[in-house]
């Protein structure tokens, strides 16, 4: 068994599942490059997760959680969340380990967020990463995109629950 | 405790329409009522307009709930929940804490034959009816012709139109709703004017008559009409079914936030609703002074319609619309995830 952190946040992945944090230390490129919180390997697909916790006690005191709302309500943050993961696709395939479709799953760690709201951040999403249907590429960089609370998460994926431990 | 300051204090309704039995104690501010169709959203707020109109002493509650609801050959007993045998409805609205109520069976015809209890108000109270259909458009001719003959409208049409065709109040509006006026103008880049029983809107583009306006647009003409000439005041009680209809989901934030200066102001409001985007920038725009309540409408699991009402947006429960949502989303990510799910 595997867990991954981000903040307060805790993904927990059986241990026939691949996964790593991605934007630790260990990236070593993160001056000129953006990465994704979280890879995941399943046996169909490449999984990029990137954690936005809105919700964290440290973000919700010092209001950087009016500032991810305002972030994210002015579309701002898309576009960050697409660069992080072009970057991430651009850092993976130059490691030649892009051997599988790869899913863009992102969580906003937010109770505010519900299915309406993460409905139409996906679309938003979407919108801004490149897909290649006008310019016939051959090859999706992206397979798709979601966008989950945490409360959806684990509807989903079950098998791979996301927690917030108590302290 | 019900603030008896408010217009509409409590709603309780017997084997009326589609209810076996509710008990309402509505907000004295803003109430959004959600349900699926059939759950009596509309009926609700007819039954309650009915009784705000029928404070006039010249109108009868049980001849109002006729014209208002329009049963067919006007048979009043067939405003009574259809079961077999013999049953009998009661529909009862207090305002301002007095009641006004209509008992009768399912085998009566005419109203004129129904008893209503009612006690005297000093003041009638001032109510308005928004409903689904725009009506200010078809305003030329029709007040004539509904007065003059037998024509299959509900009520409320007509009485739009005649609360719109209003002259304005005595005097220079006060600050209030100079500001109100002020927002839908902008909202609407001009101003309404009425002329032999036809509307029109002077903006920059020329003077335009209703026919060739948007639907939505025409909605908000009529918002302006109804404050500008008075008949939206502190105690007066507005019922605007789907307020969302045929408006740009752009023109809902204003919307909202003049209905939360209306209600500021004292007026009562009762809203039926589809619409997520109404809820929410309700929710959103709400304030801890502004008092709103949302009273959710479904079938329980005999099948009667029941009501649960909370103040908090986030605790509507069950909420038909985030549902619907959510059985997209739900699709979405099914369609994402290919066989995963």
């Amino acid at each position: 068994m595997t867990t991954l952190s981000e903040g307060d946040l805790r993904l927990t992945l059986p241990a026939s599942v691949n996964g790593r944090k991605f934007d630790d230390e260990q990236h070593g490129l993160s001056h000129c490059m953006k990465a994704v919180d979280w890879i995941l390997e399943l046996p169909d697909r490449i999984c990029f997760i990137e954690v936005k916790d809105p919700d964290a006690p440290g973000a919700r005191d010092h209001g950087n959680r009016d500032a991810f709302l305002q972030e994210l309500l002015s579309g701002k943050l898309s576009g960050a969340l697409a660069t992080k993961f072009r970057d991430s696709f651009l850092y993976e395939w130059a490691c030649n380990r892009i051997d599988k479709p790869i899913s863009y799953y992102v969580i906003f760690a937010s109770a505010d967020l519900d299915d309406a709201l993460l409905m139409s951040r996906t679309e938003d999403l979407r919108r801004k990463l490149p897909s290649g249907t006008q310019v016939n590429w051959v090859r999706a960089i992206a397979m798709d995109c979601l966008v989950f609370n945490i409360a959806k998460w684990n509807e989903v994926f079950p098998e791979f629950p996301l927690s917030r431990p108590q302290p | 405790m019900p603030d008896t300051s408010a217009p509409i204090t409590r709603i309780r309704l017997k084997r009326f329409t589609a209810f076996e039995s509710l008990d309402l104690s509505p907000s004295a501010g803003i109430n959004a009522f959600l349900g699926t169709n059939g759950t009596g959203k509309t009926h609700l707020m007819k039954v309650a307009y009915a009784a705000c109109d029928s404070t006039q002493p010249s109108v009868r509650f049980p001849e109002k709930l006729v014209r208002v609801f329009l049963p067919s050959k006007g048979g009043m007993g067939r405003l009574v929940k259809r079961r077999r045998g013999r049953n009998s409805a009661t529909a009862e609205v207090w305002c301002h804490g007095k009641t006004i109520r209509a008992s009768f069976s399912n085998l009566v015809k005419s109203p004129e034959s129904v008893e209503e209890r009612r006690r005297i108000w000093d003041e009638p109270v001032n109510s308005v009816y928004i409903p689904v259909k725009e009506m200010l458009a078809n305003a030329p001719g029709f007040r004539s012709l509904y007065s003059r003959r037998s024509i299959h409208f509900e009520e409320i049409y007509a009485d739009i139109l005649d609360r719109a065709f209003l002259p304005p109040l005595l005097g220079a509006p006060e600050v209030a709703r100079r500001g109100l006026l002020r927002k839908l103008r902008t909202v609407l880049e001009g101003n309404v004017t009425a002329s032999n029983d036809e509307f029109f809107l002077r903006s920059r583009q020329g003077i335009l008559e209703f026919t060739l306006l948007a639907e939505g647009l025409r909605k908000l003409g009529l918002l302006w009409l109804l404050i500008q000439n008075g008949t939206l005041l502190r105690g007066s009680v507005l019922f605007w079914d789907e307020p969302e209809t045929n408006l740009n989901p752009r023109l809902f934030g204003p919307v909202v936030e003049i209905l939360l200066e209306l209600q500021r102001q004292g007026v009562q409001i009762f809203l039926a609703t589809h619409d997520y985007l109404i809820l929410k920038q309700l929710e959103l725009q709400t304030t801890d002074k502004d008092q709103v309540a949302y009273h959710a409408l479904y079938r329980d699991e005999t099948g009667e319609v029941v009501c649960k009402s909370t103040e908090s947006y986030l605790d509507i429960e069950p909420n038909a619309i985030t549902e619907a949502f959510s059985d997209v989303y739900d699709l979405e990510i099914q369609r994402s995830l290919g066989k995963r799910k």
